[in-house]
């Protein structure tokens, strides 16, 4: 048995100590090594497969499978001259930047409030809180132009007010502050789940030596959580270089350019698409992610350092917030609500009841139900709603199996296999859905073993999966860390194999951390909108790819009561998993 | 002997079988129709299904769609990929040898036109085609299917109808003229990011020597352009934009009619029109079903449920919603239709098109 199993949870081991002292000196047999490689291996094959098609096709000078196609580096030579790639480079920069210095200290604020004070009204605000990541970015978008556009009805009632309106969400800090509030959700969802399993005996020593529960936050939550605002963090940089509806529909109409809407304009620019030219784009994209992958694993190197979750039961109490303390922190949390769920959200319910709204429209003389009528009088719109349920509920508990398998692969894994998956998991996310979901399509018509799966959900399923790597397996991951390992251990040494301990002591005690992970995973396949652009036919519709072919020919109405039916099933989705006793964060 | 008899009784039932199938089809056949056609019929029920690339939204053709499973019993694979999309996947899945397309029917004439062009679209000699245009039939290869004006839209609180220019050079001088009152509430298409955007623009471009005027006043008048039709409505409907110029004007007769606020407008000398093409692949999984389905819309028939689904008809005997003549008179008289040819394909040269939309951001100003 270890003798560190009492050591103090924020030992300073470097990596190389680390391996000596735990997983590498764990007897050689039965150390599931081949497991780890075969799964590591397919997934590596699952990602690595549409992310190395669409660099192969960055170096030929006309589509992969077009007879004409030639290695060159013509499409190179045509972004890096073009005076559009750096002007949308560097406005990508600024909005994502400037969307993680907005969301990153939210989104930490929220989940220490949420988790770790008294805050009132806790386990409503608890779902409330994710609402924002429920709506793609494409409606969420759509939404505020409904409610505070240029003519928004809250627009037109502050004009009514003070004669003129205050804000433009057509603008780059207007886009900038939708998109910061709007990613809120991602990084509390990551922090929430670090703070839950802190235990509170460092806050409540803290307390007892008269820190103030801003000091106790800033000096002992923080720092313990910084690993998961750093995942957050990096993360969410990468959604801003991928964030694809928000600048198409605010920036774009002013000439704000950002690389996805770049992309975009390539696939019409020459009348024929220029697949070259996007790869090119998605190269540079994945350039990117490396360095940021890079620094998240020099900084979580030592991830013993993290472990919270030990032997002896973690008590949590939580810190008295006090009346003006829960006056002010509600106040900050309802008014971020208002902004980021009841303006979109608003926007978008008024929007699917109505025809005409805007200036000089009274909306209640244009209550209608006719979008929705309309919309269930279309087959395939109908098929879309029930294939996006089915993919979300069904897909989405398969996706975490997936996901568990690929995370207990990793698990305390030092090997050349976990430093190919730390690299692999943040690929797919880097990259616009509309490119990677391309890819897919490529890779299902040409592989000749899985041009069967093509026309089924299958096709969408592994998509989504893959997709959804970075949030499923992190979120997964960061569950895993926790279990101290001295409970492996004990086992280890009382002779269970690898296997056997992950069954009877790894599983069981993360199984909690699963519910949730499903239902998180659920609402990010039902908000999935450009992965599967490309890949669903007839048949195998689903919501969020069937409002982009309707943007094309700008069907607001349907998109709006699509946009509300989607909402309306993640809720149900929600009320349903909280119902069965999942608990959505922990 | 058995086997003669056999032999016999098997010819009599085939023929009466051959008999029967000739028997009924024949009286739904219009008048044109090739008398093999039965074969051709019964050979698209033994395909059981046709498969459709679209950039039509289902709610549009849903009419068809139904008219068409009705008459045959044939079931419709329906795919809205959009015009990029559709393109795409036809020639990825040519190239992969997994052709599963049949029909392809969209509204980007130039993909439509460069499909024909490298050999993606089979011949096809519909009985229909001498109902429809001669312009809208491109070597028994492409058809067109439907006529759709090119207008613009207006918020009805912002400007009234007969303040509006009359004549496409009276559009550039309204531009001018109320510059102040339009300043930044000019909506136009981007032809950048948009298919449809680019063939309204670069059609005018063709077609009138003033369209440069026309680029530097919705320039001056700081012009927003956008991605679709669609898009553009709802800001004009919502007073955000005063008026959107070359937008898809069926879709606009529709909008109107739900939209209290909203106008739709055309200029009398000059409204250009285009139209959703459709061609069969050259290696249709379905060619029976592609033809019957191509002969079914441009029937009287599917016309006019095209119609009734807000696509105006390319056939003048059709009375269901608006035909080709109709529709002229409803704009004015100028009805300037697309012809199919390889005119569209004009702007598919990439230094052109590139110069193109260079001097439509010079115009533009950006």
């Amino acid at each position: 048995m270890s003798t560190h199993a009492q050591a103090p949870a924020a030992l300073d081991l470097s990596k190389a100590a680390a391996e000596k002292k735990y997983p590498a000196r764990m007897p050689r047999h039965g150390n599931a090594g081949l497991y780890r490689r075969i799964v590591i291996g397919l997934l590596a094959l699952a990602v690595l497969a549409p992310v190395g098609l669409i660099v192969y096709q960055s170096f030929l000078t006309a589509a992969f499978f077009s007879p004409r196609a030639q290695f060159g580096l013509d499409a190179y030579k045509y972004v890096f001259t073009d005076r559009n790639f750096y002007k949308a480079l560097a406005t990508t920069a600024i909005f994502s930047f400037g969307m993680v210095a907005i969301a990153v200290p939210l989104g930490g604020l929220l989940a220490f409030l949420i988790t770790r004070t008294d805050i009132k009204g806790k386990r409503l605000l608890e779902i409330l809180v994710l609402v924002p990541m429920f709506i793609s970015s494409i409606v969420l978008a759509f939404g505020y132009t409904v409610s505070v556009g240029p003519t928004g009805f809250v627009s037109l009632f502050i004009r009514g007010i003070l004669g003129f309106v205050p804000w433009n969400i057509y603008s780059l800090p207007g886009m900038i502050l939708i998109a910061g509030l709007s990613h809120v959700p991602h990084v509390y969802l990551y922090v929430s789940s670090a703070m839950r399993n802190l235990p509170s005996d460092l806050e409540e020593a803290a307390r007892t030596t008269g820190a103030s529960i801003w000091q106790v936050s800033r000096d002992v939550t923080l720092p313990m959580v910084l690993p998961a605002l750093i995942f957050a963090a990096a993360l969410n940089i990468l959604l801003g270089f991928e964030t694809f509806g928000i600048p198409l529909v605010l920036g774009d109409p002013n000439g704000i350019m950002v690389l996805t809407t770049y992309i975009y304009k390539l696939t019409t620019l020459f009348g024929t698409p220029t697949y070259q030219l996007m790869a090119v784009v998605a190269v540079v994209l994945i350039l990117i992610t490396l360095p940021l992958v890079w620094m998240q694993r020099k900084l979580l190197r030592n991830t013993r350092k993290y472990a919270a979750m030990g032997g002896k039961g973690a008590r949590v109490a939580t810190l008295k917030l006090g009346t003006s303390g829960q006056v002010i922190a509600l106040s900050i949390i309802g008014f971020w609500l208002f902004v980021s769920v009841v303006l979109p959200i608003g926007g978008i319910a008024v929007r699917a009841f109505v025809d005409a709204w805007g200036e000089g429209v009274n909306l209640w003389d244009q209550l209608t139900f006719s979008n929705f009528d309309r919309m269930l009088e279309v087959p395939s719109l109908v098929r879309g709603i029930i294939n996006t349920v089915l993919l979300s509920v069904v897909g989405g508990a398969a996706a975490v199996g997936i996901y568990l398998m690929v995370g207990l692969a990793g698990h305390r894994n030092w090997g050349l296999s976990n430093t190919v998956l730390d690299y692999i998991v943040l690929l797919p996310r880097a990259l616009p859905g509309l490119v990677i979901g391309l890819a897919f399509f490529w890779v299902f018509l040409f592989v000749p073993l899985l041009t069967p799966l093509r026309p089924t959900l299958v096709s969408l399923f592994i998509a989504y999966v893959v997709v959804g790597l970075s949030y499923g397996l992190r979120l997964l991951q960061g569950t895993l860390i926790q279990v101290a390992p001295e409970l492996e251990e004990s086992a280890r040494t009382t002779g269970a194999t690898i296997g056997r301990t992950w069954k009877d002591v790894v599983i069981p005690i993360v199984r909690p951390g699963l519910a949730g992970a499903w239902a998180l995973i659920m609402i990010i396949f039902l908000r999935e909108y450009a992965t599967g652009v490309y890949l669903m036919g007839a048949g195998t519709e689903v919501i969020g790819s069937l409002m982009v072919s309707l943007l094309q020919t700008g069907a607001m109405n349907t998109i709006a009561a699509l946009s509300l039916i989607s909402i309306v099933l993640t809720g149900a989705g929600l009320a349903l998993a909280l119902r069965l006793g999942a608990k959505i964060h922990d | 002997m058995n086997r003669i008899l056999s032999a016999r009784a098997a010819a009599l039932v085939f023929g009466t079988a051959l008999m029967t199938t000739f028997g009924a089809f024949a009286e739904e056949l219009p008048a044109g129709y090739p008398a093999d056609y039965a074969a051709i019929v019964a050979a698209a029920k033994e395909e059981g299904t046709v498969s459709i690339y679209t950039s039509t939204d289902a709610a549009q053709s849903q009419k068809l769609q139904d008219g068409f499973t009705k008459k045959y019993g044939i079931k419709i694979a329906y795919n809205d990929l959009g015009t990029n999309g559709a393109y795409n996947q036809v020639i990825s899945e040519a190239a992969a040898g997994q052709t599963t397309a049949d029909i392809v029917w969209s509204s980007a004439m130039d993909l439509q036109m460069t499909l024909v062009q490298d050999g993606y679209a089979g011949d096809y000699a519909s009985p229909e085609a001498g109902n429809i245009p001669a312009w809208a039939n491109y070597k028994n290869a492409l058809y067109g299917t439907t006529v759709e004006p090119v207008g613009l839209i207006y918020n009805t609180k912002a400007l009234s109808e007969d303040k509006l220019p009359k004549t496409y050079a009276d559009l550039i001088v309204f531009l001018k003229d109320n510059k102040t009152e339009l300043q930044g509430k000019v909506a136009t298409f981007d032809p950048e990011k948009s298919g449809s955007g680019f063939l309204h623009h670069s059609n005018d471009a063709r077609n009138r020597p003033d369209f440069w005027d026309l680029a530097k006043a919705m320039g001056e008048n700081g012009a927003k352009i956008y991605s679709s039709s669609g898009g553009m409505k709802e800001t004009v409907v919502s007073g955000e934009n005063a008026i959107a110029i070359n937008i898809i004007g069926s879709y606009a007769l529709d909008w109107v009619k739900e939209s209290p606020n909203l106008g739709v407008h055309f200029a009398i000398d000059y409204t250009p029109a285009f139209s959703r093409l459709a061609l069969v692949t050259k290696d249709a999984p379905h060619p029976n079903a592609a033809k019957l389905f191509i002969d079914f819309m441009l029937s009287s028939e599917g016309q006019s449920l095209l119609a009734e689904g807000g696509l105006p008809s390319v056939r003048e005997d059709v009375t269901a919603g608006l035909n080709i003549k109709t529709l002229n008179e409803r704009v004015g008289g100028g009805l300037k239709p697309i012809a199919v040819d390889e005119g569209v394909l004009e702007y598919m040269e990439p230094t052109k098109r590139v110069q193109f939309l260079n001097d439509w951001k010079a115009a533009l100003g950006r």
